[in-house]
């Protein structure tokens, strides 16, 4: 009786897969994006167990943070093919649509490796069983849709609460990623670094306020205190295994100290699986660009290096990426669904440190962008359209063969999908 | 006098939204003018300034809030500074925490520190998006009273006024207290749940609190970008009106 019901729901997952990739694929055609969404909401409507049916023990492991999960998930399906066929997400889709898109397409002996969305996170790890979970940090985002930071650090934590077998990789430096997984018997920990304290200066568990000195922090209220990590990265970006063998992170082409914290953590994944972290890291150094980010594109009359920069953490980790002063660059700002309706989060990033640049300031929200440099006293120019022919860019834009373009999401995804990649 | 001394109050506990904004614009427009300007950002455990000129306090997450409360109760210097008529800005959280409760994360009623004749309870459904006002009227201040003010309000509390306190206006499009009004205005206390930040989209409300704690009125000073952005968002909720 059960089997024949598996095997009924089974017979719907299948048909919906049909459905959802036709019109996924007159998507496609129609011009309309890659059709994740559409796709993946036919497939979810057909069968809403789709994504449970599809996992089918072949997930290895989930990506979540709040900065960095895309490049991390795309770090780990690198660095496990070392074992044979890894399957993700081919962009950043992470919500059920996503989800359940890159499983119906996955070969039934490929491993899956999946970014999630951080409310997505507790009911797509009951729905996919994976082996582990990687969670690399939290900090406000989208506010206008997320819960606040603090709520899904508790979500999280009782997710972890309700699975105790899995196998958490965290982030020892972020508290907040602390109170969540110190929930789980099986935590690998990593001193992942955090560049932006501003959302975990409260205890998640008691509202004291935490102590801190340098990357250690600990609580007076409640005792806790950050975890002797097993893993670390040095400043010269060299990762430590629990065993002390080393790992040279420093020729990963992906940018940053962020990058290479991530690289780190999938390093603890890879080891945590039973494989190589030495290949790995090899295989890491090939990564490039991740969906765009860091890659070069025409656009218009331009080169531009494209950034993701979609709030304060990830702008404060940017902003020393990006060539120094006087290199001009280009902000481009929205406020769509998928961008944060609020752009208010403009003024913690610490836009002072662009001092010494003229800032191309575009995108639908430019004119909140360029009152806020005003107010960081950074030399800005408003341009709706940086790459329209004759746009009256700064002289000095023209001095650069690549300028960098740090954008949000809705913005990102346009220029990356309009720019001819180089 | 011609030197303004800032309390920027807790920005890493309340300052979830943008608010530390509201530091630098009032710091700016003062600059603007001439006037020299100090800012003394005061974290948790150190001391709250007896004798700034203004003080400014933001929104932030719950437990934040109540962690936030309870150290300016300790301290003290606010509600002293209030009460000898110091200026004082307070959005969303920090609006809530001026008054007698407010609700804690778990929804309960947490005592907050009595300066506002102000009540919060939690709102039946969060209130979330742009936020336009129209002036009142009410003939308190001139500043408060001429202009629109636009905003991003973000909070799941409900605010009730007590009889003898003033609303700093009305509701065009959002929620505000969520009886029509929208913020409160008593003495030189202006407590407000609107985001953007607040005074880099309504400089009328910086100048008016500059103006209090100088004791005098200002030159006029409108800056284009400003004036712009204002421009563009209410053409923006005009579109879509809730």
């Amino acid at each position: 009786m059960v089997d024949q019901q598996n095997r009924k729901v089974a017979l719907r997952t299948r048909a919906a897969i049909r459905a959802g990739k036709a019109a996924s694929g007159l998507s496609r055609v129609a011009g309309r994006g890659e059709g994740m969404v559409i796709g993946g909401q036919v497939i979810l409507r057909v069968a809403p167990q789709a994504i449970s049916q599809l996992a089918g023990g072949r997930v290895a492991a989930l990506v979540s943070a709040t900065n960095g999960k895309t490049s991390t998930t795309r770090l780990l399906a690198t660095a496990l093919e070392q074992a044979g066929p890894v399957v993700t997400q081919p962009t950043g889709a992470n919500m059920s649509t996503g989800i359940v898109m890159a499983l119906s397409g996955a070969a039934p002996d490929a491993t899956v490796v999946l970014e999630v969305d951080e409310a997505y996170l507790p009911r797509t790890v009951t729905q996919t069983d994976p082996k582990l979970i990687m969670l690399g940090n939290l900090s406000r985002d989208q506010l206008d849709r997320m819960n606040e930071v603090a709520m899904t650090a508790r979500k999280w934590r009782n997710m972890l609460a309700d699975h105790p077998e899995l196998t958490v990789i965290a982030n020892a430096d972020d508290p907040m990623i602390e109170f969540a997984a110190a929930q789980s018997p099986n935590v690998i920990w990593v001193a992942a670094g955090q560049a932006w304290t501003s959302d975990s200066s409260v205890c998640a568990s008691c509202g004291a306020l935490l102590s801190r000195s340098g990357s250690d922090w600990s609580c007076p209220g409640c005792n806790r205190r950050r975890p002797k990590p097993q893993w670390t990265l040095g400043p010269d970006r060299r990762a430590t295994a629990p065993d002390g063998a080393r790992f040279d992170l420093s020729k990963l082409q992906l940018p940053g100290r962020f990058n290479a914290a991530n690289a780190t953590m999938v390093l603890a994944a890879v080891s945590a699986l039973g494989l190589d972290p030495g290949v790995a890291t090899e295989r890491m150094n090939t990564v490039t660009s991740v969906s765009g980010r860091y890659g070069t594109f025409e656009v218009g009359e331009l080169r531009i290096r494209l950034l993701l920069a979609k709030n304060p953490a990830g702008w404060s980790e940017l902003l020393d990426v990006m060539p120094p002063a006087p290199a001009p660059v280009i902000v481009t700002i929205n406020s769509d669904y998928a961008d944060g309706r609020d752009p208010s989060w403009l003024w913690d990033v610490p836009f002072e440190k662009l001092a010494g640049r003229t800032v191309i300031a575009s995108g639908f929200r430019r004119r909140d962008l360029a009152v806020r440099l005003t107010h960081a006293n950074v030399d800005h120019i408003v341009i709706a359209d940086p790459y329209a022919p004759g746009a009256n860019l700064p002289a000095s834009a023209g001095d650069l063969d690549v300028i960098d373009c740090a954008a949000t999401y809705t913005a990102f995804h346009q220029l990356r999908t309009t720019g001819v990649p180089l | 006098m011609s030197s303004i001394a800032i309390a920027s109050i807790y920005a890493d506990l309340l300052g979830t939204y943008g608010d530390g904004g509201n530091v630098l614009a009032l710091a700016h427009r003062a600059r603007l003018r001439d006037f020299d300007v100090q800012v003394i950002r005061v974290e948790p455990g150190a001391a709250v300034p007896t004798l700034a000129d203004i003080y400014v306090l933001g929104g932030g997450e719950d437990t934040a809030q109540v962690a936030a409360c309870e150290a300016l109760r300790t301290d003290g210097a606010l509600a002293a500074a209030g009460q000898r008529g110091a200026a004082v800005l307070a959005i969303c959280a920090g609006y809530q925490l001026l008054g007698e409760y407010f609700p804690n994360a778990v929804g309960e009623p947490a005592p907050g520190l009595g300066l506002l004749d102000i009540r919060t309870d939690r709102l039946p459904q969060r209130a979330v998006g742009e936020l336009a006002t129209s002036p009142l009227q009410a003939g308190g201040s001139a500043l408060l009273d001429r202009d629109r003010f636009t905003g991003y309000e973000n909070h799941a509390g409900g605010t009730v006024r007590g009889p003898g306190i003033s609303a700093l206006a009305r509701v065009d499009v959002g929620v505000g207290n969520g009886d029509g009004t929208e913020g409160s205005v008593s003495g030189h206390i202006v407590g407000t749940y609107l985001h953007g930040p607040c005074l880099a989209r309504n400089p009328d409300i910086a100048d008016q609190l500059l103006s209090w704690a100088l004791g005098r009125e200002l030159t006029e000073l409108v800056e284009p970008e400003v004036a712009q952005l204002r421009a563009e968002r209410f053409g923006a909720v005009s579109e879509t009106r809730r």
